[in-house]
């Protein structure tokens, strides 16, 4: 077939082997430390960061179909757009010919973090110690030289993961802006973080409604918590759908790549936050608390969407506009 | 994974685009009765002179035995044409009854209905439902005799669509009165002029009296016309939803697609407006639904399947689409008109073929392995 959607034999292995380098470098179990901030160098060390890339840029012979599974599965680990702006910087240096820069931050030697600004006010939502930051704009992203030292820290949301803050004017600085192929990058991954966020989400309800037992019989047999089991498995499934659509449009130029990839990112903060939510709720008071693992679903879902930025879905072209008009 | 389109798909695209150009009727059906019938069967004959009748049937049947990729050009272009609605009816018998004979039935069978369904001479209806028996399908009751070489049908069946312009019915009884449940149930085909019949069509929220009570009096239906053989009716059934839930809804699953299309430009919204953001998400929805149709239609046929992720999603996104034209509409959706016909008709979309109740008690006990409810 020249359609086909089944995942290839390569692609499984790659993903196999990305599970067991997450689960002993990046459990769930570290962010009970409130404090905890990840060091990507394992990431890098697996190869993230140039999955992806062309051969003679040091690739390993994947594609973005794959890339963007990787990340899904970093959704899932709550690793965090800092390993997105990696990523997308990495693309940004190749595309201005600066390939020890590119060398350097696929290989881990040099860190990137991410940022959000508005005005000049920046955000830094991840990446410790980076000496460059990529800094999501109203307009873009750009990748900004970043001095530690200017920076202070703020106590996050729900007093999780660290984050500091700097002020910043972006203007003028001759920062290396991300062209229209970073930019639907960046929507792609963060995306793809935001359905392994959905997907943990599900994951840790269903256990949950497995095992909790009241009324002489475990939740998940109730109607009333198995459907909003359900529709949390409806929400993952609609997300990775449109998640390898938009993939493979990306990998392959198709024209249809920009209205895929914005429909991907409308949907996808929408999706993680629902099955956030709902994960809590299944989980009654332990939900409420941070001893417990679903708030991180809640906390990782706003900050990835932060980074996501504005949605361009209406300004692009359907595949499937009807070719007559419609009689009414 | 890939989605390369080869220049015999290519080929086969612009193909079909042209004809369908040509061929698509500019005026709506009949909402029922027998100019819904003329319609329906005018429009497959016109399919089938054009050698795009039965595309997913096999060869040996008379069908075209296309693969899932090529299908799925056929729907993306029927639908973008603005063919006519598959779920007319036609729908059961090129749908369910026309495969659960392939896969199931004997070859005198298979030789007599295949092709009349094909050519649309032959309209199919299903005998599934009862009043005592919705969702709970398997407690029914209607109950067939065995008499010589004949069984004496007697029994309700309700929420039977186009019952009353059909030819045949397919028809799930109960043939081992001591039986329960699944066991000792017959998949029969019933002849609709058969003497003992009385067809009370229903009248249905939307105006609309496509679907009907059947009753049966002392019917007398020859045993050669069991399908799958005595009491093994729960296995020949099950057949006909599963060829159902994998390709029959691919062409209102992507008409969604189209139909967003149409109302982001009869909307006309203020970007940034409550009904822009609104759409934007529908639009996405349905972008995400055909994402879901592909993902069913091609992967590895070995893959586990289940349709209820993709049937759940698209009913509740068709429900919220209609309901966003009748916002757009104001006052004009007091009136009868296409959106707002499909808007009153949208309402059994999480009812018919499985509610959706019970479309979430599959996904959570098949796909999530949750326990069941303890039942009485």
């Amino acid at each position: 077939m020249s359609f086909d959607l089944t995942p290839g034999d390569d692609q499984r292995q790659i993903l196999d082997a990305a599970q067991s380098m997450l689960d002993s470098h990046y459990p769930l179990s570290r962010l009970r430390d409130a404090g905890h901030a990840d060091d990507l160098a394992p990431l890098a060390e697996f190869g993230t960061f140039l999955l992806a890339l062309p051969e003679d840029a040091g690739g390993a012979g994947f594609s973005l179909v794959e890339e963007a599974q990787l990340h899904a599965q970093l959704g899932r680990h709550m690793v965090g757009p800092a390993a997105v702006a990696t990523s997308v910087a990495v693309r940004i240096a190749l595309a201005q010919g600066d390939e020890t820069l590119a060398g350097a931050l696929s290989s881990g030697e040099a860190t990137v973090s991410a940022g959000v600004a508005r005005q000049t006010d920046i955000l830094i939502l991840g990446g410790k110690g980076a000496e460059q930051c990529l800094i999501r704009t109203a307009e873009g992203a750009e990748l900004a030289r970043l001095d530690t030292a200017d920076t202070a820290p703020v106590t996050s949301l729900g007093h999780g993961s660290p984050m500091s803050r700097a002020t910043l004017d972006l203007v003028g600085r001759g920062n290396s802006q991300a062209d229209a192929a970073a930019l639907r990058l960046l929507a792609l991954l963060t995306s793809a973080q935001l359905l392994g966020v959905a997907t943990q989400a599900r994951d840790l309800a269903v256990d949950y409604a497995k095992t909790r037992e009241q009324f002489g019989q475990p939740i998940g047999s109730f109607q009333a918590i198995k459907h909003h089991c359900a529709n949390m498995a409806i929400g993952v499934e609609m997300l990775s759908a449109q998640l390898d659509m938009a993939a493979i449009a990306l990998r392959d130029g198709r024209e249809d790549a920009g209205f895929q990839i914005a429909a991907l990112a409308r949907l996808a903060p929408r999706i993680a936050l629902e099955n956030a939510r709902t994960g809590i709720q299944i989980h009654g008071g332990i939900g409420f608390s941070a001893e417990a693992d679903a708030h991180l679903c809640v906390k990782q879902s706003h900050i990835l969407r932060q980074y996501l930025g504005a949605n361009n879905l209406m300004s692009e072209d359907a595949p499937m506009a009807p070719l007559r008009e419609a009689t009414l | 994974m890939r989605l390369d389109e080869t220049d015999q798909m290519r080929g086969f695209r612009q193909a079909a685009r042209s004809w369908l150009a040509d061929n698509v009727p500019g005026d709506r059906p009949a909402p029922d009765g027998p100019a819904s019938r003329d319609y329906a069967t005018s429009w497959l004959r016109t399919l089938h002179g054009g050698g795009y009748a039965g595309l997913a049937w096999p060869e040996a049947y008379g069908g075209k035995g296309l693969t899932p990729e090529t299908l799925l050009i056929w729907y993306e272009e029927y639908v973008r044409a603005r063919a006519p609605s598959t779920l007319d009816c036609t729908f059961v018998a090129l749908n369910h009854a026309g495969p659960t004979l392939i896969a199931c039935g004997t070859e005198d069978q298979k030789a007599f209905h295949l092709p009349r369904i094909l050519n649309g001479s032959s309209i199919w209806c299903q005998g599934f439902s009862e009043p005592g028996s919705g969702s709970d399908l398997a407690s029914l009751k209607t109950s067939g005799r065995v008499e010589g070489d004949h069984l004496i049908v007697n029994g309700q069946k309700i929420w039977s669509s186009f019952a009353d312009i059909a030819d045949y019915q397919e028809l799930l009884i109960r043939t081992d009165p001591q039986s329960k449940r699944h066991k000792g149930l017959s998949w029969v085909i019933c002849d609709m002029s058969l003497p003992g019949i009385t067809v009370r069509p229903i009248r249905n929220m939307a105006g609309a009296s496509h679907f009907a009570e059947v009753f049966y009096d002392d019917v007398r239906i020859p045993l050669s016309d069991v399908v799958g053989g005595v009491d093994n009716g729960w296995a020949t059934a099950m057949t006909t939803l599963g060829f159902e839930r994998r390709t029959a809804a691919m062409a209102l699953q992507l008409e969604l697609s189209v139909k967003i299309e149409d109302l982001i430009a009869m909307a006309a919204a203020a970007p940034g407006s409550a009904m822009s953001e609104t759409l934007c998400d529908l639009r996405a929805e349905a972008a995400a639904v055909r994402a879901m149709t592909y993902r069913t239609v091609l992967r590895d046929p070995e893959t586990p399947f289940d349709g209820s992720l993709v049937r759940l999603a698209f009913a509740e996104l068709a429900q919220r689409i209609h309901r966003a034209a009748i916002d757009i509409l104001g006052p004009e959706a007091l009136t009868d008109g296409p959106w707002v016909h499909d808007y009153l008709e949208s309402y059994s979309e999480t009812i018919a073929g499985g509610t959706a109740e019970i479309q979430r008690n599959i996904i959570g006990e098949r796909i999530l392995g949750l326990p069941r409810e303890a039942r009485a």
